[in-house]
């Protein structure tokens, strides 16, 4: 079957990686907060690209609905919240504006999405997937971050279980990754960042969890050399 | 002896205000209401959905002296079917809930105000080991206050000998949650908020990293911890299904 995909924050890393992985089997748009002429990385011809920036989050959500109207699409089989940014910090303190940016980007803006993509998802009986991370249990480089994550631990807990029957809803916590977040997010993850997951891998084994529908899943490590990335069933 | 107490105006915040005063702490109180009782604290307006009014509450809190105590206490929810409440509701309590107090604390820390040794407490509740279908967004706010605790704690006691607690309570004896209960909910159930007060208080000043005031809180927490999926298909059967409406405050 052919499915409507929705995956934000897809205009490089992960969420790259899995768009491009998908656009040949299925119809898939993706967000991003980059203008499109700025995207350097493989970007699959097949992509629907939507530019929409989620530090102003009512605003994206209006983007994005709009841009599914606009595709004429009125279902979604799949969507995965998965824009995020992050700062690593010094003593654990951190800059009152960078606060409400983790937040705004990774919290608010995934709810909104949540609540706003309801009827898309209900229509097709799809799955809701949402991207958190190992970090969600608290780590003291990056607290905001994994404050902003660990609400999205509790707020898929909750909606699992409130939309059961309807839409499933999930969230995946990936490991460590290829990506440039950590340069990003001003940390350096010297030597160790050789050993960390590739993006293409981290894509294999989301998709697999996307199709199992399970939750929490975490997608780190332990699985990845457990065979993640290349058993699992596709979408 | 100097403490912040946000959300000091009703409620388990006025309880905590009143046994601080007790204590001989000089008590500010955060509200976007005035004080449901006199009181000697002082008072500073804050809506705390606003981020004009928490950046000009920053700057009164830090004009003045450091404090020895904080506790973000202050809480909104929206309780009823997800896709009912809407979104601007939603944004409301991961603003007030999760971004201001995360914001307050970290501006508080910036400018040196939260002492060395102080003691710092943050609200959460107990649906962070139980879950709560029904109030998605809120379970959402204050997971994020419990992590962002849990990232800290380490880091500020090694360096500046700061402690702080997460605090977990169960429903209590409040306004606040007879709005967000199912109807015919037994109120008499749920503890009474100086009963709370003072034990959330001896666990912050002791710097313990959780406080889970009650046996009945403790039990429920014990419970969510080892079997997570059944304590919130419990709390959907006991909660999420009697919700008849949806109630935002």
């Amino acid at each position: 079957m052919r499915r409507k995909i929705l995956i934000t924050g897809g205009s490089s890393g992960i969420g790259l990686a899995l768009a491009n992985r998908l656009s040949a089997r299925h119809d898939v748009m993706v967000t991003g907060s980059r203008d499109r002429s700025k995207i350097t990385e493989v970007f699959s011809p097949n992509l629907i690209y939507v530019q929409a920036s989620q530090s102003d989050p009512k605003a994206a959500v209006k983007i994005i609905a709009e841009a599914l109207l606009k595709a004429g699409w009125v279902k979604l089989d799949n969507v995965v919240l998965n824009a995020g940014t992050g700062f690593a910090v010094k003593n654990a303190i951190d800059d009152v504006e960078r606060v409400r940016q983790t937040i705004d980007i990774n919290s608010t803006a995934t709810i909104l999405l949540s609540r706003t993509l309801y009827p898309w998802l209900a229509k097709a009986e799809g799955t809701l997937t949402i991207v958190g991370s190992v970090a969600h249990k608290g780590q003291a480089l990056f607290p905001v971050y994994a404050a902003s994550k660990g609400a999205l631990h509790g707020f898929v807990r909750a909606l699992r279980s409130e939309w059961r029957g309807r839409v499933a809803v999930q969230i995946l916590h990936p490991g460590p990754t290829k990506t440039d977040m950590h340069a990003k997010a001003g940390h350096d993850a010297g030597r160790l960042h050789s050993i960390f997951i590739n993006p293409s891998s981290m894509a294999a084994m989301m998709e697999y969890a996307m199709s199992s529908k399970r939750s929490p899943l975490s997608l780190s490590f332990l699985k990845y050399y457990l065979g993640g990335s290349i058993m699992g069933k596709s979408l | 002896m100097r403490a912040l107490v946000t959300g000091g105006s009703a409620g388990l915040g006025q309880a905590l205000c009143a046994r601080l005063l007790a204590d001989g702490f000089h008590v500010t109180n955060l509200d976007r209401d005035l004080p449901d009782q006199a009181s000697t604290a002082e008072y500073v307006r804050c809506d705390l959905s606003s981020r004009d009014a928490v950046d000009k509450a920053l700057m009164t809190l830090t004009s003045s002296d450091g404090f020895d105590l904080v506790i973000f206490n202050a809480g909104i929810s929206a309780t009823g079917k997800f896709e009912e409440i809407s979104t601007s509701s939603h944004a409301r309590i991961i603003a007030v809930n999760a971004e201001a107090p995360i914001s307050l604390c970290a501006g508080l820390m910036k400018a040196g105000k939260i002492d060395n040794g102080a003691r710092v407490g943050f609200v959460s509740s107990l649906s962070h080991f139980t879950g709560y279908p029904g109030a998605a967004s809120y379970a959402a706010s204050k997971d994020a206050l419990a992590v962002y605790a849990k990232a800290v704690r380490k880091v500020w006691q090694k360096q500046l000998g700061i402690k702080v607690t997460v605090v977990f309570p169960g429903p209590l004896k409040t306004d606040h949650a007879a709005r967000h209960a199912p109807d015919g909910a037994d109120a008499e159930k749920r503890m009474a908020p100086n009963d709370a007060a003072k034990l959330i208080l001896r666990d912050i000043k002791r710097g313990k990293a959780h406080s889970m005031p009650g046996v009945a809180a403790r039990i429920f927490a014990f419970l969510g911890q080892i079997a997570p999926k059944v304590m919130t298909f419990a709390m959907k059967k006991l909660i999420y299904s009697k919700l008849d409406k949806t109630v935002a405050d």
